[in-house]
């Protein structure tokens, strides 16, 4: 693999963007009570450039950082790659890096970290010290963790875990976070922390390099310290927590150490959620009580604004989702062409191109899909043949609309496992995370003639000889239309 | 001073008046801590001038309620047990 440049922390991100008008540089000040956050969705809305926001009331030094990857743009940026590069060139070089060799983190000694020029103890460590903003209108509580990564260690296994749950603010020492039952730490808490009651070390890494908070976000296999140093090129520096043994990013921005309690709970939410609604009740949930607070000095907090589309949590989520199932499905030996989910569908649609060489393609597919680890973040799987563009959303729905057969092609999965935040869930289901979900079969049957029983495409493309399209768009201004040729 | 405080609610029914209640409340006072919660024992009143402070609601999904209340702060509760204090 040739040599990777791309930022190595949030500042340098921060540079590189602003440098290639994807970031704005805000100078006036700007509220962190609602203000900021307005900001920020306004951006993720228009498709703008990020906000980089340098004056906070009340909050002297410090400035914030919105909407830090909720464009292919600033996707492309954070891997290093030009800008203008495609979906598909993003997709190809996400996949190269993350099926390369692992990329071991380095530990490094406090003196070279970042992250320790400031460091708050005990009763000193105070939320409210930090420039927490309401990121909506309505919220229930101020946010600290919107983009970012919870640190956790497996107690036996031993294995380290960076996630995005978010945290709210309760009070100046204490946080609460959505965690689903079925997510790595959700799995550590039931399992072990929970039924021995014993605490369980966090640290919460706030304005990580790009790169660490896109292996923060995807499912992948891999664990994040290694699969940043895979996408990035080089080793993720990590230093040592104050009050635990837990290793966090040096370069992050702010550090947030302390013990999920096991007998004592807060509330959490409601909260503008990825799908674009607050969806997820109001609810006592995972409690964080905060022990220390290390941060850079001239700290930048990073800051998500989930609403509707697209936010990074829409856009990575979905562009990494789609590019594990695809390295899924080609470990499982099946002939996909292709995997996509549009941002625009919360995450919710996962588009699979195949070539459907044998009965029941679908059918597999949708099974591995919704069976794996990935599929409790989305509910519908559409398959299309090799023909269909799965970038093309209109190539999509026309395949949809005509393919899926009502009868035959629709399958429902039900009692799956789901999330608190899809929208279409009863109340019930959303508390206990009980999930549905369908697959959309738009292959044409295998045991259809395909001469005579399988419909042909009438498209400019595929009923035209070569020589009569190549002569029609060559001639097409002749022929007094505008527009560049395709 | 008067305070300013916010409680979210699923039913209004939920702030009975003329009895102690237990809520979780958040402050809207301005500076560093607004919004910040703690756990207290309050009397709530639809008489707006009953009590000096005053007490916003918000409901499931933080849709704002038309409806005001003044609020007394009877006293704190601390439920985080000791040891992690």
């Amino acid at each position: 693999m040739g040599k990777i440049s791309a930022p190595r922390n949030n500042r340098e991100f921060i540079e590189a963007c602003v440098k290639s008008g994807d970031a704005v540089r805000i100078k006036q000040e700007v509220d962190w009570d609602n203000e900021a956050g307005a900001i920020v969705r306004r951006c993720c809305e228009l498709g703008e450039a990020a906000p980089f926001m340098e004056s906070i009331k009340d909050y002297p030094g410090f400035s914030y950082f919105g909407a830090p990857l909720s464009t292919y743009r600033r996707m492309a940026i954070s891997l290093g790659m030009d800008p203008n590069s495609t979906l598909p060139q993003i997709g190809a070089e996400y996949l190269k890096r993350t099926n390369s060799e692992p990329v071991a983190p380095v530990v490094i000694d406090k003196r070279d970290a970042p992250c320790k020029e400031n460091i708050l103890l005990g009763a000193d460590a105070d939320l409210c010290k930090l420039p927490v903003p309401l990121v909506h209108d309505g919220d229930g509580g101020r946010y600290v963790g919107t983009w970012h990564a919870v640190i956790t260690k497996h107690p036996v296994r031993g294995d380290v875990n960076w996630g995005m749950y978010r945290q709210m603010m309760w009070d100046s020492r204490t946080m609460s976070g959505a965690v689903f039952p079925f997510s790595d730490l959700g799995k550590a808490l039931t399992e072990y922390y929970l039924p021995r009651g014993e605490g369980c070390p966090f640290a919460t890494a706030i304005g990580l390099s790009p790169l660490a908070a896109m292996a923060a976000c995807a499912p992948s296999p891999i664990p994040e310290p290694e699969l940043t140093g895979m996408l990035s090129g080089e080793p993720v520096r990590l230093v040592k927590c104050e009050t635990n043994d837990l290793e966090v990013p040096a370069d992050a921005e702010i550090i947030i150490e302390g013990m999920i309690l096991p007998d004592y709970k807060v509330e959490e939410g409601p909260f503008g959620e990825y799908t674009g609604y607050r969806t997820s009740p109001r609810d006592f949930r995972v409690t964080f009580r905060v022990d220390a607070i290390t941060y850079r000095n001239n700290a930048t907090m990073t800051i998500s604004n989930m609403g509707v589309p697209q936010d990074e949590g829409q856009l990575l989520r979905s562009f990494s989702l789609g590019l594990e199932l695809e390295k899924l499905l080609k470990s499982q030996g099946i002939p996909v062409t292709g995997v996509y989910m549009h941002p625009r569908s919360t995450h919710h649609m996962m588009i699979v191109g195949v070539k459907p060489t044998y009965a029941g393609i679908a059918m597999q597919i949708a099974q591995l899909a919704f069976g794996s680890k990935l599929g409790p973040w989305f509910h519908m799987v559409m398959v299309v043949d090799d023909q269909t563009d799965i970038f093309n959303w209109d190539e999509v729905y026309h395949a949809f609309c005509t393919r899926c057969n009502p009868e035959r092609g629709i399958h429902v999965f039900k009692n799956t496992t789901g999330t608190a935040l899809y929208p279409h869930a009863t109340p019930h289901d959303r508390k206990y995370s009980i999930g549905s979900q369908v697959l959309f079969d738009c292959l044409w049957p295998v045991d259809w003639d395909k001469t005579n029983d399988v419909p042909t495409l009438v498209s400019f493309k595929n009923v035209y000889p070569k020589d009569i399209q190549e002569k029609v768009v060559n001639n097409w201004a002749d022929y007094g239309f505008r527009g560049a040729k395709k | 001073m008067a305070n300013k405080w916010e409680v979210f609610v699923m039913d209004l029914g939920e702030l009975a008046e003329g009895k102690e209640l237990e809520l979780t409340i958040r402050t809207l006072n301005d500076g560093l801590h607004k919004y910040t919660y703690q756990r207290a024992k309050v009397e709530v009143s639809s008489t707006l001038d009953k009590f000096a402070d005053s007490l916003q609601v918000r409901l499931g999904r933080g849709q704002l309620s038309d409806r005001k209340f003044s609020i007394r702060v009877i006293e704190r509760v601390e439920r985080l047990p000791a040891r992690y204090r």
